[in-house]
């Protein structure tokens, strides 16, 4: 896996406001990659989806594209209205076909989708897997409208006319109580009205407690139901008891209709499935996954009938199908200022934003690779990479080995057409060695270094240029001079090692990690129109495990007077239009103000190899030398 | 390949697929006769009519809008394979482990809440109301972080927890009943009565679905088969390569559950009668079969009462018991089982797991018997703290009042997502029966003097009033009030509990409403705070949840004891 680096939304951090260490699993909810993080404005912040409030702006299907208003929306269950199905057993889109012209037709293959010519019973059919709606059941007169044709079933379902039933039942007698509650209002507020329809039926059989809220008390039941005050629902005739086994629920199905012949056919038909017979006998395959004779239950489970018990069936043959879900364009706001972070252009052919704030164009974006890894001296056999590698060796060929140590690069590209000047510090996750600096600015990390004190320490040092450096300011690539043209032109073939052999460390510190390369280095390695190379190193320690992984802040600098929010604002909101930028750079450079800006990333620099594994790979190796001395003998 | 026909080519009036029988049922599917829209249109279409019905499970999620007869999506939450529910009963160690749980979990809640939202339901959450269907011991803090989420995050005007025994009651037409919840972690027993829940008679036990999970892979390990493919394609058939024993990589949750929610059932019970067999073998489990049966107690009723029709052979407890005592228990088990199961075997295709190799997929073999008595493990008597299911039930009965315990015996409702499980309800109905009729064990030769003890001794005579009210094929009634068998309404039982919810909606019922005004009123400190943080610090507004005692408007809060917390050993509150 190559080494990434993700950038940390404040809305998940420790007390502290640190984010939370990257060793936690839920490091990885803290944490997003730059292209899906949003900039408020407003509030100077990083936002995210986790964070940010979400607003439906239109739902279109992402079948037909077709842009379904929001008021039908609901009573189509968020689901295509038109002719867009998507198949029971594989979620592939369906399409219409007709039926076949009466003549016989040979194996000629030759399916004519949607044609409004051809034999009336229309069916779905599933290009994918095969299947065919006609096993189901369902064929169309017409090959358009197909879901209106279908609604009547889905509107006289029964679980929702059973439903419908229920409330019936239900709805008198808890009117009736919450008006008696009203009545009376007292110590049983706090009941909700199904518990007071429930009391108020217990109170009629015991008088006792039908007076215990302190309305003329010592008197019969009896006389109170037919000396009534008026404005008393009668307790009589007409009353709804919830608990009255007089008025019992009815269901319209019940669950053991047809006395239970259904159920256990079922059940004698899933015994039946399969193969008798011994090891040797040819055995018919039934498989749950896709195909076969029992539908799975995510199938199950997609094409929705699992509510009614009559019509659920593990049988694949009673899958039906489903109509497309709706997608969504949504809008973002933020959650502080509720100012509108991204807007999407509502037509669902078009994919523009009208409003986009993303933080890539506000953050300097980060790239992190190692040069060195997967070149491991210690792994590489000669001339005989080509030969097939076991599993572990091409594992271990990409991962850090202990006990060494490995330069990183960061490239920094800058987004604003400011210069900034970036600082970096590694958060005080790790341990103090001497080699990891710390800047002063540090925020103190209470949280962090409390739970780090029980933690084992990262058994890896991690080296960070301690000053700070430039990243030159973001221009359209014709505005370069042409003295730069040849480093531009360096980009293509710096390739993974040439960066580092071409620029000797000019800060390095120059420790040899006992790899091929001799200049170690940490600091700026290069720097050419708005990006700049940034060296770092790892130690790794003897008895390292685990992924190589840190939380590192990276506070920026940069010029900004009155107007600057706003230029950067213009700039943001219409990336693509960079025409209009030349100016701009001019303008940042003219007055004093700087802002600074902090953000947490997480680096994960890959995994350190594991012990099992070096010794397989190195065993392997010595059997391969050995080998090969004696081939040469 | 070329014998399958090109579907186009497919004479519709001439092709009549053959109907399995039980398909018929579905013919009621187009019988009613309402109008158009018939439910959407007594609802507004944007209001906050409609409320958000969200069912949490440790494992499947169920979402949708209230009046709706089912859920828009029911989902499994947890994708990964790494994690096998959303939250578990496992404990952390140290206050940091704890802490990362509760980050973890907080962070997939929100997560998961936001799906519900945007991606399963594409709502606004601001205008709509929530009511989420709660197991009893859901644990509080999961119940804190979603209502944190839901108003913090998400802004929804206000939310409301309801029982899911409840509503599943509701939902069946009834307000009084025992509802058993037979979920992932957990199987729940609630009586209830005029719709009040009884919750300390709560009876629970951990014989529910995961456990089924790790026993089902067990028996997999141990009795199925693997076929690997063959290694290359060059061999003929004789070359084929030798089946052997399942390597565990295969058998991961996915395939484990897709084989549970798939090819299991539940079989008829066997006539072995437990005493038969397990004091059998020497030693080891036979300290319950001390009991001996002096007291013929109901015995008269229980041999009146004979076993419900359908067994699949007639003969009676003993009979089978084998002459030659076999090694072990399980091993006698499972050849009872092979013996008596007329089940299939399956041949389920798998794709070999990295370090085994070959061309195409291998197959395992799992046993028919292993299918048909997997669940046996939900059903076979268990200890003090593992009751079967229909031990926990009985349980139940006993803790509820006298006065009940007929009225519930015969309401008993179950619910969740192993019920769904072909042939499940029957078989409970059984078991119940079973149990509770079951000859007094026999005459142990150790302690031939002691007195039988029959735990369930006082609900024996409720033996002919045992009715499961959503029991897909009853026995015949033996009294009136098991006539109540098989007559709730036809809601699958997973979904009971999230259509009751819906029920509730409509009606505008249920659980105490928490407004967003109070939500915020009572957070109004520290508004910047972080959500993470210590439990302690951050629970000012009490979510009502019936193991906290209901209080009089504007009495203080005691906030000096720690909340009922999952997974966390009671820490005193981190006071500077």
């Amino acid at each position: 896996m190559p080494p990434t680096i993700r950038y940390h939304c404040n809305c998940t951090s420790l007390a502290s406001g640190v984010p939370p260490p990257p060793h936690l699993p839920s490091s990885a909810y803290a944490f997003h990659p730059l292209h899906s993080l949003y900039f408020c404005e407003e509030c100077d912040a990083v936002r995210c989806n986790r964070c940010a409030t979400v607003e439906i702006s239109g739902y279109y299907c992402p079948n037909c594209l077709f842009e379904v208003p929001s008021a039908s929306v609901r009573a189509e269950k968020n689901r295509c209205a038109r002719n867009c199905f998507l198949c029971p057993v594989c979620t592939n889109t369906l399409s219409v076909v007709p039926s076949d012209p009466p003549e016989p037709a040979d194996g000629a293959r030759t399916p004519v989708t949607i044609s409004a010519v051809g034999e009336p019973p229309f069916f779905l059919y599933c290009n994918h897997c095969r299947w065919d709606s006609v096993d189901a059941g369902i064929t169309f007169e017409k090959p358009t409208g197909l879901a209106l044709q279908l609604q009547k079933t889905e509107d006289s379902a029964p679980e929702i006319l059973e439903l419908e039933k229920l409330k019936d039942y239900f709805e008198p007698a808890l009117r009736q109580a919450q008006a008696q509650q009203q009545l009376h209002a007292s110590s049983t507020a706090h009941l909700n009205p199904i518990q007071a329809a429930a009391s108020s039926a217990l109170s009629r059989d015991i008088p006792a407690l039908k007076y215990s809220s302190g309305r003329r008390p010592g008197l019969g039941s009896s006389s109170s139901r037919r000396g009534v005050p008026p404005a008393m629902p009668s307790p009589g005739v007409g009353h709804q008891d919830i608990d009255d086994p007089a008025t019992e629920y009815k269901p319209r199905v019940w669950m053991s209709a047809g006395g239970g012949i259904g159920h256990d056919a079922e059940v004698e038909w899933l015994a039946n499935l399969g193969s008798q017979g011994g090891e040797g006998s040819s055995q018919p395959v039934v498989a749950t996954s896709n195909s076969g004779e029992i539908a799975t239950l995510s199938q199950r489970l997609h094409a929705t009938q699992f509510s009614w018990a009559p019509t659920h069936s593990l049988r694949t043959v009673d899958l039906k199908p489903t109509r497309v879900p709706l997608r969504s364009k949504k809008s973002k706001r933020c959650p502080k200022c509720t100012h509108i972070l991204i807007k999407p252009e509502l037509k669902a052919q078009s994919t523009k934003w009208k409003i986009k704030l993303v933080a890539g164009n506000y953050l300097p974006g980060i790239e992190v690779f190692l040069p060195t890894v997967g070149q491991n001296p210690a792994l590489k056999k000669t001339g005989k990479e080509k030969e097939a590698a076991s599993a572990e060796e091409a594992a271990a060929a990409n991962m850090m080995l202990p006990g060494r140590s490995y330069p990183f690069h960061l490239i920094f590209s800058n987004p604003l057409y400011d210069p900034i000047t970036v600082r970096l510090s590694v958060q005080r996750s790790l341990p103090a060695a001497s080699a990891t600096p710390i800047v002063p600015d540090t925020p103190a990390t209470p949280m962090v270094s409390q739970s780090h004190a029980t933690a084992k320490r990262p058994p890896y040092a991690i080296s960070l240029p301690t000053t700070s450096f430039l990243v030159n300011p973001f221009a359209e690539a014709w505005e370069y001079e042409d003295d730069e043209d040849e480093e531009m032109f360096d980009e293509d073939d710096i390739g993974i090692n040439l960066g580092i052999s071409r620029t000797p460390g000019r800060s390095g510190t120059g420790r040899d990690g006992g790899t091929k390369t001799k200049a170690k280095t940490v600091g700026v390695l290069e720097r050419r129109a708005n990006v700049t190379k940034i060296g770092g190193e790892v130690v790794v320690s003897k008895e390292g495990k685990g992924a190589v992984k840190f939380n590192m802040l990276v506070s920026y600098t940069y010029r900004s007077d009155d107007a600057a929010p706003e230029e950067a604002k213009t700039d943001a909101s219409t990336p693509a239009s960079k025409l209009s930028s030349t100016k701009k750079e001019l303008l940042a450079g003219a007055t004093e103000n700087t802002k600074t800006f902090n953000f947490y990333t997480v680096v994960d620099l890959g995994a350190i190899a594991p012990k099992e594994i070096i010794a397989k790979v190195e065993k392997q190796e010595r059997r391969d030398s050995v080998q090969t001395v004696g081939v040469y003998n | 390949m070329a014998a399958a026909p090109p579907p186009a080519s497919r004479r519709i009036s001439t092709v009549i697929e053959p109907r399995p029988p039980a398909r018929s049922s579905s013919s009621s599917y187009i019988v009613g006769s309402t109008p158009h829209y018939s439910t959407t249109r007594r609802h507004s279409l944007y209001g906050t009519e409609d409320r958000i019905i969200i069912d949490p499970g440790s494992k499947y999620w169920k979402v949708g809008f209230s009046g709706e007869g089912k859920p828009r999506q029911v989902y499994q939450v947890v994708q990964g394979d790494g994690e096998h529910a959303l939250w578990s009963w496992h404990a952390s160690r140290t206050p940091e482990e704890y802490e990362e749980a509760d980050r973890m979990l907080s962070s997939r809640l929100q997560d998961t809440l936001r799906a519900v939202f945007f991606e399963s339901l594409m709502t606004d959450p601001k205008s709509r109301k929530v009511i989420i269907v709660e197991h009893p011991l859901l644990p509080l803090r999961v119940k804190d972080l979603m209502a944190r989420i839901l108003f913090d995050n998400l802004n929804i005007p206000s939310l409301s927890f309801i029982s899911c025994h409840m509503l599943a009651l509701l939902a069946a037409g009834r307000t009084s009943g025992l509802v058993v919840d037979c979920g992932h972690l957990e199987t729940t027993v609630l009586p209830i009565s005029s719709s009040r829940p009884m919750y300390p008679l709560l009876r629970t036990t951990p014989r529910a679905g995961a456990h089924l999970t790790t026993h089902l892979r067990s028996l997999i390990l141990e009795y199925g088969t693997y076929h690997p493919p063959f290694a290359s394609l060059a061999g003929s058939a004789n070359t084929a390569p030798r089946p052997s024993r399942v390597p565990l990589e295969i058998l991961t949750d996915a395939f484990i559950e897709d084989i549970k929610t798939s090819c299991c059932f539940v079989g008829q019970p066997l006539d072995v009668s437990e005493t038969g067999f397990l004091s059998t073998p020497a030693g080891g489990r036979d300290d319950r079969m001390d009991v001996d049966v002096e007291t013929p107690v109901s015995h008269g009723q229980s041999l009146h009462a004979s076993p419900p029709s359908g067994q699949r052979s007639g003969s009676h407890s003993g009979a089978h018991t084998p002459n030659r005592p076999p090694q072990t228990t399980q091993d006698f088990l499972s050849a009872q089982y092979e013996r008596q199961s007329a089940t299939f075997d399956f041949m389920i295709p798998v794709t070999p797991p990295p370090p085994l190799t070959g061309t195409g997929r291998g197959n395992i073999r799992i046993p028919g018997w292993v299918r048909e008595r997997a669940a046996e493990y939900l059903f076979l008597g268990g200890d003090v703290d593992e009751p079967s299911v229909a031990e926990v039930i009985l349980q139940a009965v006993l803790k509820v009042p006298v006065d009940l315990r007929k009225r519930m015996i015969s309401n008993i409702l179950v619910i969740g997502g192993t019920p769904m499980l072909p042939g499940f309800i029957p078989r409970l109905h059984q078991e119940l029966v079973r149990t509770l009729t079951k000859p007094m064990p026999t005459p142990s030769v150790r302690s031939p003097k002691r007195r039988a003890y029959d735990p369930f001794d006082a609900v024996r005579p409720l033996a002919a009033h045992v009715a499961i009210l959503n029991n897909p094929s009853p026995p015949p009634s033996t009294s009136v009030s098991s006539q109540n068998a098989g007559k709730a309404p036809a809601f699958a039982p997973s979904n009971m509990a999230w259509v009751g919810g819906s029920l509730a909606g409509v009606l505008k019922t249920g659980g105490e409403e928490i407004l967003h005004d109070k939500w915020d009123e009572a957070h109004v400190t520290e508004p910047e705070t972080p959500t993470h943080e210590v439990v302690t610090k951050e629970t000012s507004m009490v979510l009502p949840d019936w193991t906290r005692v209901p209080m009089v408007v504007g009495a203080p809060h005691a906030g000096k004891h720690a909340p009922r917390q999952f997974g966390l050993t009671i820490r005193e509150p981190v006071t500077a």
